[in-house]
């Protein structure tokens, strides 16, 4: 029985809807293309028919739709135990959760108080041995990096990944490229290890040495997740369409590379289209509802391709963990998980967006995951209006969470917010927000033009504002269980 | 004359640089904005220390009052600002000699292997627009660089911006230099980005750690620079 959750995928976007995304998305990179001066990466384009304008490169929408027909379509992620192997497969979809990072701190509970501490190698291999033992964790991408020196850290991490794990080892950054041979030397089999490549910076630039480390994964046939996580109303559009549009050209733009590199190139394709806190910071708001809807509309996109998905969730902004984190965690779940996303790279096991983990994160975490699961096996296809309401309140009253009618309008209202669309996915509009891009990308400074643009947007109330969920959690199981797993090595304890 | 710096006011605080912003109004677009109506204030003759006093300095004020209200948000207070600073260079020729009192000379920059700006650029404009000569020397500058701009132009302020866990550590590195050039006690360092800390700051030697551009200006509003 290969691992991941058999789902009914559950739709936001037609297929209609999708392909004028594509038609925008596409007019994008014929018009403006991608900034891109890494000389390789540039060749393969021009090479592939792409015309470079000073410092961008275009692509025609033949180019584009040769790549996207080209993508491998389904593969298998391989792991050391074969019962931990992941199939990806658009047209039989199965969910996989796994974990993210990379934290540069861990969080610890000493003397019945956490305590924020910087994270070591040690952290790594405790996280690691926690993961293994978890049943809802189907993939490690590694937490948190072991404290060498950049140039012994790859190959560092690699070992420790092969000591303490048996599931599929994403490694997430490639830090120093020539490393790779030897990484594939060590792993054996080059399908049991995946990478992520934020090879994408918005606004719609393919960033050195970002680019060439990817065209080396891409050609060791290895599978990588095209990442580009634009933060709306800063480096995007705040509009969730214009914001879609972009995201959805800067990681097609990658698509093209890959299949240049290698036809039939497998990668995952990892759009992350978050928001921005305009009201106070412009921290990104990765959990609140209007990021949990524009990461599943993504999702959709996916599928309109064919090109598996990694999926986000669960970044919260808790800085340990509360009611309020696991409420914003299961809630991306559901959501992410019935939209059909494949390789679910989430923050599990993190607090305070992913700068800290916490080894009772990662078991709460699990027993969320396993009740978005169960819910999801007993109920395909359920509306989520409801199913995502239970899901959360059995998540709490997990933990002894005494809940309330307060939190349940509060997850009510997120709910709905989730579900309901505040622009129209027309040609017109898409048109309109295309050239919102293009006028931010051709001045000189594009994130106040993104932020000048916003000001209507926020007063239309596409930023969600709620309430928290508070309510005292009882951790005493998940001390024991993190206890029954580390044994007494856990520093500190 | 009252009406006029009174239009430059209101305009202000609505945020539009020139006639083809809408600020909060569609109507508004093609009508003159803050640059087209300082220009022509002057072409009225109206004195550039009025312009100042008793346009651009209170509708800055009024700004900060509604964003500290919540009435106002991030990108209301950047489109205000960046009014400010477009008018202020306008208007810098007509100070030459009297000049408009600086807060000291500002240099920031994204440190080496950060191609991220966004931060960086909305620390620069609030700065400007609160009386900073802001030099930017962009993103991605290698350590050497920035302390040989800071030594050239005797700068009172460092600010160091980096979005990534891989690149913080070249704030430490700029600092060290700073320490090996003998520059270190003239200048104020700031350093921001979403993985640094306060704790971050304090285990580099950094003076002062900015959480976002507003928390920057606070802190900075309770310490004078080391040249001045």
């Amino acid at each position: 029985m290969p691992r991941g959750l058999k789902i009914k995928k559950q739709s936001f976007l037609t297929e209609a809807e999708c392909r004028i995304v594509h038609e925008g998305s596409c007019r994008l990179l014929e018009e403006t293309g991608v900034e891109l001066t890494n000389p390789k990466a540039l060749n393969l384009f021009k090479e592939g028919g792409a015309i470079q304008k000073g410092n961008r490169i275009k692509m025609s929408r033949d180019m584009i739709n040769r790549a996207v027909e080209k993508t491998a379509k389904n593969f298998i992620m391989k792991a050391k135990d074969p019962e931990n192997e992941l199939i990806l497969d658009t047209k039989s979809p199965r969910v996989h959760f796994g974990t993210g990072g990379q934290a540069l701190y861990v969080l610890r509970k000493e003397n019945g108080m956490f305590k924020k501490k910087e994270a070591v190698t040690q952290d790594l291999v405790d996280i690691l041995r926690i993961c293994e033992k978890l049943d809802h964790v189907d993939f490690i991408t590694r937490p948190v990096e072991p404290d060498v020196p950049d140039e012994e850290m790859d190959l560092e991490k690699t070992r420790l990944f092969l000591a303490h794990t048996t599931k599929h080892m994403n490694l997430a950054n490639l830090i120093i490229e020539d490393c790779l041979p030897d990484i594939i030397e060590k792993v054996g089999d080059r399908s049991s290890i995946s990478f992520i490549s934020c090879v994408a910076v918005s606004p719609l630039n393919l960033v050195s040495p970002t680019v060439e480390k990817f065209i080396r994964i891409v050609s060791e046939d290895i599978p990588v997740a095209i990442s580009s996580c634009p933060q709306a109303g800063l480096t995007a559009p705040l509009s969730e369409v214009g914001e879609i549009i972009q995201v959805n050209a800067e990681i097609l733009s990658a698509v093209v590379l890959a299949n240049l590199v290698r036809p039939g190139a497998k990668v995952l394709y990892r759009g992350i289209p978050i928001t921005s806190n305009l009201h106070l910071d412009v921290s990104p708001r990765w959990c609140q509802p209007e990021s949990i809807r524009r990461i599943a509309l993504i999702s959709d996109i996916t599928y309109f391709y064919g090109i598996p998905c990694c999926g986000t969730a669960a970044v919260s902004d808790e800085k340990k963990p509360t009611s309020q984190a696991l409420s914003e965690k299961v809630l991306g779940w559901i959501f992410e998980a019935a939209s059909g996303a494949q390789f679910i790279n989430s923050a599990l096991g993190m607090l305070e967006q992913v700068m800290t983990v916490s080894p009772e994160q990662y078991i709460i975490d699990d027993m969320g995951i396993s009740l978005v699961k169960k819910y999801l096996s007993m109920h395909p296809g359920a509306d989520l209006k409801e199913t995502g309401r239970e899901v959360v309140f059995k998540a709490l009253e997990t933990f002894d969470v005494k809940t309330t009618r307060e939190m349940e309008k509060e997850i009510a209202n997120r709910i709905e917010f989730i579900y309901s669309p505040k622009e129209e996915y027309s040609p017109d509009y898409i048109n309109n927000q295309v050239d919102h891009i293009v006028n931010a990308v051709s001045s000189a400074k594009s994130s106040s033009k993104f932020l000048k643009d916003s000001r209507k947007g926020l007063r239309k109330g596409w930023l969600y504002m709620g309430k928290r969920i508070e309510g005292a959690m009882n951790l005493k199981e998940v001390l024991k269980t993190k206890d029954g797993i580390l044994g007494m090595r856990l520093r500190g304890t | 004359m009252a009406d006029i710096l009174g239009e430059i006011k209101k305009n202000l605080i609505a945020g539009r640089v020139d006639r083809e912003d809408e600020g909060f109004d569609e109507d508004m677009v093609g009508q003159p904005g803050v640059t087209e109506l300082v220009r022509q204030a002057l072409e009225e003759n109206i004195p550039p220390a009025d312009i100042l006093n008793e346009a651009l300095t209170p509708g800055m004020e009024e700004v900060g009052v509604l964003f500290e209200e919540g009435e106002y948000m991030v990108p209301d207070m950047l489109a205000s600002a960046e009014c400010i600073a477009e008018a202020t260079k306008i208007l810098e020729p007509y100070f030459s000699g009297q000049e408009i009192q600086s807060r000291g000379k500002f240099v920031i920059a994204t440190v080496e292997g950060d191609l991220h700006d966004v931060g960086k650029n909305i620390v620069s404009t609030i700065l400007q627009a609160s009386g900073f000569e802001v030099q930017d020397l962009g993103t991605c500058v290698k350590a050497d660089d920035i302390v040989s701009i800071v030594k050239e132009t005797k700068a009172g302020f460092l600010g160091l911006s980096a979005l990534l866990t891989s690149t913080m550590t070249h704030m430490k590195e700029t600092i060290d230099k700073l320490k090996e050039e003998g520059l270190r006690d003239q200048v104020v360092v700031c350093i921001g980005g979403a993985p640094v800390s306060e704790e971050f700051a304090q285990k580099i030697g950094a003076d002062l750690y900015g959480e976002d551009a507003f928390d920057a200006i606070n802190k900075l509003d309770k310490i004078n620079a080391p040249g001045n």
